[in-house]
Parts: C-alpha cells; sequence; structure tokens
C-alpha cells in the first residue's frame, strides 16, 4: 500500500491512471470473453495482476474523493469479482486463499511489531474500559436487537424463544469482533500516528483474543439453549487454554528467532517473511495454534524484546505493499452481492445498530477512562470494520449448529460486507480529522546514477 | 513430500538464488549456467529419488509459467544495456542471426531424424523440430558474465560476446510467439498465425505503455513493484490463456519499458536481482521435470541435435573468424564459448511441456536440460581460451578475479 500523501498528483496523472485502468480491466475483459470457462491456474495468475493493478489504481483514483486505499482494493475485486464483470471467478477467488494466509500473517506480525510496551501502559487505563464495556455492552445489546428482529430473520422462522436467545448471544459475539487487516491497512496508508491510532491497534489486536475466549464461552451456553440435549461443558476451555497458551508460547519463540535473524542476518527478509507466512501459517494451523495469536506475539517480542522492530516493520511494509493489495481486492471480489441484495434490510439493520452502540459504548469507556478528548471523540472510529476474522467466527458457528448454520453465515456475510465497506471509510475519515494522518510526501528517491544499474 | 514443505524448499533455494546474486559471489561459488540446481532437480525428481513426484511437479506450475515469463521480463528490460554500454545494433543483428542459423540447423536435424526414425504425427514433428531448435539458440548470458568477471577480461571480444549472448533472447521470443500461435488449441481460432503473433506481442507492448506511464516523472520503489508485479502478471496470465506466448509477451513489455520509460536504469536495477531467486526453483523444478526414459529414437535425435548445435556454433565462429576483427583467429573458441545455454532454453522447453504434455515435450526438455550440461562443461573453458589468445585476460590475473570493480557487465 502506497504511502498517505505525497506530492500533489496532476489531472493527466489522474487522466493515465484512469485510462490504465480501463486498460487492465479490457485486457482481462477481452481474455475472459475469449477463453470464458477456465478453472486452471492460468487464471490464478492472470487474477492476481489484474487484482494488484485494478486495485492500486482503483484506490489513486478514489483517493481524489478522500477515500482509503483500502475501499478502491475492494471496489476494485467488487467490480471484477464473480458477481459483477466476472473477470476473476470463483474457482481463482478459493486459488488465492494462500495470499490470504500470507496477508493474515504478515499483519498480525505487523501489529504487534506496532505494540511497544511503553504505548500500551499509555492508553492501558482507557484500554481495559474499553475492552470490558465494548465486550460486555455490545454483546448483550446487539443480542437484544437481534431477538427484537428475529421475525425478519430468514432462518430463526420456527425457533422458540430459548432458541432464540441462544442464536442472539452467537450474533452478539460475532458483532464485537473487529478487524485488524482493515485497521492496519488503513494505518499503513496513512501513517497515522497519535492517540487515536495507537489505541485502535492496541484495541483491535487485543480484541482479537478476547473474542476468541468470548466465542468459547457463548458456545457454552448457547448449546443447551439452542439444541435441548446439549449441556455446559467446561473441556472447551481446557482446549482454548491449551491454545491460547500454546499460540504465545510459540509465537515468543518464534519473536525469538526472528530477532536473532534479523540481528546477525538481516538480509533476504521478504524471503524469509514469505517462508513464515506460507510455512508456519499451515504448520500452526496442524499443531492447533491461534495463527493471528502466535504471530502478534512474535511481533510484540521483536518490538519489545530487541532493537530490531523498524527493521521488522519496514520489511513488512514493503512486501505488504502488494500482498495486501491482492488480499484487499481478493475480498473485495469475494463479497457475494447477490446475497446482501437479499438481506440488506436485516443487514443494514444489524450494522446500524451495531455501530451505533459501538459508539455508545466508545463514548462510555472514554469517560471512565477519562481519556482525552480526541480519543472520546474518535475512539470507536476503528471498530466499526469487519472482515475475515468475523467470517471465520461465522464459520466455526455454523460448523457448531448445522441446523442453522448455513443461515447465520449468510446472514454474516452480508452484515460483514456492509461493515468492511463502510468501516475503513469512517476511520479513514477520523483520522484525517483528529489530525493525526502523515502528510509528509513519502520518500521519493530520484533515478539512480548508471552504475548503479549495473547487473 | 506434501505441497508446502515443497515451497519451502524452493524458498530456500530461491534465498539461495539471492545470496548468489552478489557481484563478488558469482565468481566465487555455482556454476555458470546454474546446472547443479538442474542436476539437483533431477536426482530429487520421479527419475531417482522420487522425493518430488510428478503431480507435485504440476502443483507447482504456475510457478514454472510465472517464473519463465520474469524472465522474459527481466532479459527484455536489460536488452539493450550491458552495464552502462548500449548495445550496438549490428551485434543485435549478429545475435539473431547466429541464434538463427543455430536453431535452423538443428530443427533441421531434428525434422529430418524425427520424420524417419520416428513414429510421431507430422504435426508433432514440426513442433518437436521447432522447440528443439528454438532451445538450442540460446546462449546465457550468465556463462559469459562468469568468465569476464572471474578472469578479469576487457576488451572487444568480451564485449562481442556478452553483446551477442544477450542478443539471443530475441530470436527465442519471436519465435515461440510464432510456434505457440501456430500450435493446435490457440483461444483464437479465427485469426492467422501472424496475428496470433501479433496479439502476444502487442499485448505486451501496450501493458508496457501502461507501466511506463504509470511509473510517471517520479520513481517510487514500493509502488513500483505493485506496477510492474501487476502489469507482468496479467500480461502472463491473459497470454496463457489464450494459449499464446506468455514469456514473449513479458519480453516485449520489458523492451517496452526499456525503450520508453524514463526509469529503465531504475527497473532495471530493480528487477535484476530478482532473476536468480526466481529462476532457480524453476530450474529445480525443470531438473524435476526432465524424463529419461524415452524411446531409443528419440535419444538419438536429441545426440544429434546436440551434434547439430556444435556444429551450427562452431561454423558461426569459423565464419566470424572471416568477417569480424575481433574474432580473428579465435573463431573455433568463440563458436564453442557460445554453446553455454541455462534458463531461457530449459524455458522454451517447459513453455511447450505446460502447454502440450507428452513425450515431445518431453524430448525437448531432456535436450534442452543435456546443452545446459554441454553447455557448462564446453562454454566457459572455450571462453576463457579465446579471451586468452585474443590477450584480453591479463595473464597475472588469478582465476578467482578478485577485482573490487567489475570491468564490464556482460
Amino acid at each position: 500500500m502506497s504511502g498517505h500523501g505525497g506530492p500533489k498528483k496532476t489531472i493527466a496523472t489522474r487522466a493515465i491512471q484512469a485510462v490504465s485502468l480501463l486498460v487492465t480491466f479490457g485486457v482481462l475483459y477481452g481474455v475472459t470473453r475469449v477463453t470464458p470457462e477456465l478453472e486452471s491456474h492460468l487464471g490464478t495468475v492472470a487474477a492476481v495482476g489484474f487484482l494488484l493493478l485494478a486495485g492500486t489504481l482503483m484506490s489513486e483514483l478514489l483517493e481524489t474523493i478522500g477515500l482509503p486505499h483500502l475501499s478502491g482494493y475492494l471496489l476494485a475485486g467488487i467490480i471484477g469479482g464473480p458477481h459483477v464483470l466476472h473477470l476473476v471467478d470463483h474457482h481463482t477467488v478459493t486459488e488465492l486463499s494462500p495470499v490470504n494466509t500470507l496477508a493474515l500473517s504478515l499483519i498480525a506480525l505487523a501489529g504487534g511489531a506496532e505494540l511497544r510496551l511503553e504505548t500500551l501502559r499509555s492508553v492501558a487505563r482507557g484500554l481495559a474500559w474499553a475492552t470490558l464495556i465494548q465486550s460486555t455492552f455490545v454483546l448483550v445489546c446487539m443480542a437484544g436487537v437481534f431477538f427484537a428482529i428475529a421475525g425478519f430473520v430468514p432462518f430463526t422462522q420456527g425457533m422458540n424463544s430459548k432458541a432464540l436467545v441462544g442464536v442472539a448471544l452467537l450474533w452478539g459475539v460475532l458483532a464485537v469482533s473487529r478487524s485488524p487487516s482493515a485497521c492496519m491497512g488503513i494505518l499503513s496508508q496513512t501513517r497515522a500516528k497519535g492517540p487515536v491510532a495507537t489505541f485502535s491497534l492496541a484495541f483491535i489486536m487485543l480484541s482479537d483474543v478476547v473474542v476468541v475466549i468470548l466465542l468459547a464461552t457463548m458456545l457454552m451456553l448457547a448449546r443447551p439453549l439452542i439444541t435441548s440435549s446439549g449441556g455446559i461443558s467446561i473441556e472447551d476451555f481446557t482446549v482454548l487454554g491449551h491454545e491460547l497458551l500454546g499460540s504465545i508460547a510459540v509465537g515468543v519463540t518464534l519473536g525469538l528467532g526472528l530477532a536473532i535473524y534479523l540481528r546477525l542476518v538481516g538480509r533476504q527478509l521478504l524471503l524469509v517473511l514469505l517462508a513464515i507466512g506460507f510455512g508456519l501459517s499451515d504448520t500452526f494451523s496442524y499443531i492447533h495454534v491461534d495463527s493471528l495469536l502466535a504471530f502478534l506475539a512474535a511481533g510484540f517480542v521483536v518490538t519489545n524484546l530487541s532493537d530490531q522492530g523498524p527493521k521488522l516493520l519496514h520489511s513488512i511494509e514493503q512486501t505488504g505493499s502488494v500482498v495486501f493489495v491482492v488480499f484487499f481486492a481478493t475480498a473485495g471480489a469475494h463479497l457475494d452481492i447477490p446475497l446482501l441484495r437479499k438481506l440488506w434490510p436485516v443487514a443494514v439493520a444489524l450494522c446500524g445498530s451495531r455501530a451505533l452502540f459501538t459508539v455508545v459504548a466508545g463514548r462510555i469507556s472514554s469517560r471512565l477512562a477519562e481519556d482525552p478528548a480526541v480519543l472520546k471523540r474518535w475512539g470507536w472510529s476503528s471498530l466499526v470494520s469487519q472482515a475475515g476474522l468475523a467470517l471465520g467466527l461465522s464459520v466455526v458457528i455454523a460448523k457448531a449448529f448445522p441446523g442453522f448454520g448455513e443461515g447465520f453465515r449468510s446472514l454474516a456475510i452480508a452484515a460483514v460486507a456492509l461493515n468492511e465497506m463502510v468501516g475503513p471509510i469512517l476511520f479513514k475519515f477520523a483520522l484525517d480529522r483528529a489530525g493525526e494522518t502523515d502528510r509528509h510526501a513519502p520518500e521519493v528517491r530520484p533515478s539512480l546514477p548508471p552504475a548503479a544499474a549495473a547487473e | 513430500m506434501n505441497a508446502v514443505a515443497f515451497l519451502l524448499g524452493l524458498l530456500v533455494l530461491a534465498y539461495l538464488g539471492s545470496i548468489l546474486v552478489g557481484g563478488r559471489t558469482i565468481r566465487g561459488f555455482g556454476l555458470a549456467s546454474g546446472a547443479e540446481y538442474l542436476v539437483l532437480g533431477f536426482v530429487l525428481g520421479p527419475q531417482v529419488l522420487s522425493v518430488v513426484n510428478r503431480s507435485l511437479v504440476e502443483t507447482f506450475q504456475p510457478v514454472i509459467l510465472v517464473g519463465v515469463s520474469w524472465l522474459g521480463l527481466v532479459l527484455g528490460v536489460s536488452y539493450l544495456r550491458v552495464g552502462e554500454r548500449r548495445v550496438p545494433v549490428p551485434h543485435i543483428a549478429l545475435g539473431v542471426a547466429m541464434s538463427a542459423l543455430v536453431s535452423a540447423c538443428v530443427s533441421a536435424v531434428v525434422f529430418f531424424g524425427a520424420s524417419y526414425f520416428s513414429p510421431l504425427p507430422r504435426i508433432e514433428v514440426i513442433a518437436f523440430a521447432a522447440t528443439a531448435g528454438m532451445a538450442c539458440s540460446e546462449t546465457t548470458r550468465h556463462s559469459v558474465r562468469w568468465v569476464v568477471e572471474r578472469y578479469g577480461a576487457k576488451g572487444p571480444l568480451a564485449d562481442l560476446a556478452a553483446d551477442t549472448a544477450r542478443a539471443s533472447a530475441l530470436f527465442a521470443a519471436l519465435a515461440l510467439s510464432v510456434v505457440n500461435g501456430w500450435l493446435p488449441g490457440a483461444a483464437l481460432p479465427g485469426i492467422s498465425v501472424f496475428e496470433r503473433v501479433l496479439v502476444s506481442i502487442g499485448l505486451g507492448v501496450v501493458l508496457g505503455f501502461t507501466a511506463a506511464l504509470l511509473l510517471g516523472r517520479e520513481f517510487r520503489r514500493d509502488e513500483s513493484w505493485g506496477i510492474l508485479l501487476g502489469t507482468s502478471l496479467l500480461g502472463t496470465g491473459a497470454a496463457a490463456r489464450l494459449n499464446l506466448s506468455p514469456f514473449s509477451a513479458t519480453f516485449a513489455m520489458g523492451l517496452t519499458l526499456a525503450i520508453v520509460s524514463r526509469h529503465r536504469v531504475d527497473i532495471k536495477a530493480m528487477i535484476t536481482p530478482t532473476e536468480k531467486p526466481v529462476l532457480l526453483p524453476v530450474v529445480l523444478l525443470a531438473g524435476a521435470s526432465v524424463n529419461v526414459k524415452l524411446p531409443i529414437p528419440l535419444l538419438v535425435l536429441v545426440a544429434a541435435a546436440l551434434v547439430a548445435k556444435i556444429f551450427a556454433r562452431v561454423l558461426c565462429g569459423s565464419l566470424l573468424s572471416v568477417t569480424a576483427k575481433a574474432v580473428r583467429g579465435v573463431g573455433l573458441e568463440f563458436g564453442g564459448s557460445m554453446l553455454s545455454s541455462g534458463a531461457l532454453g530449459l524455458a522454451v522447453a517447459l513453455a511447450l511441456s505446460v502447454r502440450h504434455p507428452g513425450v515431445v515435450a518431453d524430448t525437448v526438455l531432456l535436450l534442452a536440460a543435456v546443452g545446459v550440461l554441454l553447455g557448462e562443461w564446453l562454454g566457459p573453458a572455450a571462453l576463457r581460451r579465446a579471451l586468452a589468445r585474443a590477450g584480453e585476460i591479463k595473464p597475472d590475473v588469478p582465476p578467482e578475479g578478485a577485482q573490487p570493480t567489475l570491468p564490464s557487465e556482460a
């Protein structure tokens, strides 16, 4: 993702970008019309190129109306995706899942590396209150809203009120999940520095752990409500405890290893990050370690137990400048537009109320924590976005309750789609208003002297 | 071996490749053509240890496709310059002509041999002859660079060797686009072969122009990666979907960038170091794809094609010793030095095996692989002898050639 600000781009530059975007769409449009059905890796290679180029160009063009780059990536994916122009088909979107794995690992590593102990200490009070209020107040309120509008939700028809309470609690958990990727995406683009950026990053990374615990708790509570035969089992917590502790232990070890590598070798970090992202994510999944938490811990260790944090962050930024575009553009292509069209009234109601309760919870927690004014005003802004984590939770819930799981997941996809589109715009708007975005020009390098280009 | 473990192995290999990119290291370690990785791939592959089986190699076909196309982009971007020096047009013409001559000789031998001694249908015989010729037409510029830097050579012969080696890529790019346009199964049935060639080259030119425009006035390294990767992957995927040549498309894109972009020097400096890290995994996969269990007539044809290649190279050297001043008196050695081949020859063979897997593709890949090994054995030694006889290697320079700066980039 390219940096925020920079020298002002002229109308000619924008025109070139617009024409290039048309060429990009035109090339793939022509090719897909000549060879319409092709489920092979050839489609994947073209799709990666298209998403990368179209995402970058769309983000540059949307920048002119103040929208974040992330919205541009998503929009490029939506337009080129299977539901609009069908330049990237369903099969290709599935084939691109390794990019998501890599992007999420980089996001978590960067998120951990951004969390400095002294910074965390400075926002600890606000963080504690926010975690408590956002996790309880929003969960309960959203469960209430879901219960209230259950008559309009297709998959809850015929459920008794006990079961409805159980499903509503599960929706409440889904509502308190946030999007680390959207947060990092916006922070990476804007290079924002300040209380809102620091609080958002720390809160969202911490909320990942909280949501995992909440989900296990709610699954335990909801099971006897939804299925009359089920009972409360503490075994889920034993498994969860092992997973959390194991993830932190593995992450710390990885972080120490990375810090040593960065200090002693410090070269070819792109390849090291690729190996970590592709190789370790699968290994973590195999040994039941939460990869997001493990990478978060690894980044945290590198920053706080060594002086290699800036080097790691710089490498992630370089790698991410390509990977994140493809990741978010793929997320855009993945958005189920027909489903959203079908469920939009319920989804809008749920998303609207979630945003409202998030703002209210943010104001309450800020007042209790005596946060600075800017945080009281904009602290909630990053918490509206939802993406992969929420979808992951919906998959877990769907597997746990096959009776209504698919319907639940569909509604979750529709709601997440809305939050994914609106959330980043709100967050960037808030950062701009809070004066935390970097408006300095990114480094522009003049042409190299000819000698430097010698092989 | 599972796919993730193999991917990690390839990344380790790319890591090694990136270390080998360093100017000083290339003089100290490894072979000029990267033949050791080809052999490693063969040993790990289904023919020997079966650590990497055929289905695993097929899983990694996108890596081959992208690697070969990336090679095309690198060759295109760096085509017109050797270091700070512009490659003279006569040298480009000479390099292309030599490649065409070698290709024609090899193709002729394979065509007549396959027509009489193999049961292949005529269309496969033509495809076999054409791709075999193309796979033998290359001289790897790394081999020339390796010798020049190792022995600190400087002079007109070293320059000519470097220029003609570089120029040979243009012939392969053009010929590959023709063969891909001609092979059955192209996705544009309504148009002629010539028009298909124009489409594949045109695709590269359009994307090259687009990239040049997007790179704009100021060079931002991070944004440039996105633009270059995006355009090259789009070109690769689009050409591959149309059953055209992705290598030719990205070569055309690179050449367009080298001609029209004001940042050609920056772009070259950016992407050239990525060549080895990208290519070593591809060479390893090529080694793992090599099949030696072919019918005897085809194995004989491989041997005949190699003999034809040697003959054609020596003939080129002899002709040059009469016409070119720099080659006077060292024609035989110069011709022999042009035998070195590397990733481009393998790329031609791999392109065929990705598009039309089968016995012909296997034979061409075997020919390219044996050509790499043969070239490694004969090429650098012949070039060293030619340079020594031409007085372009100082006798007191140790073989390690630990000069602080490169005399010229080959």
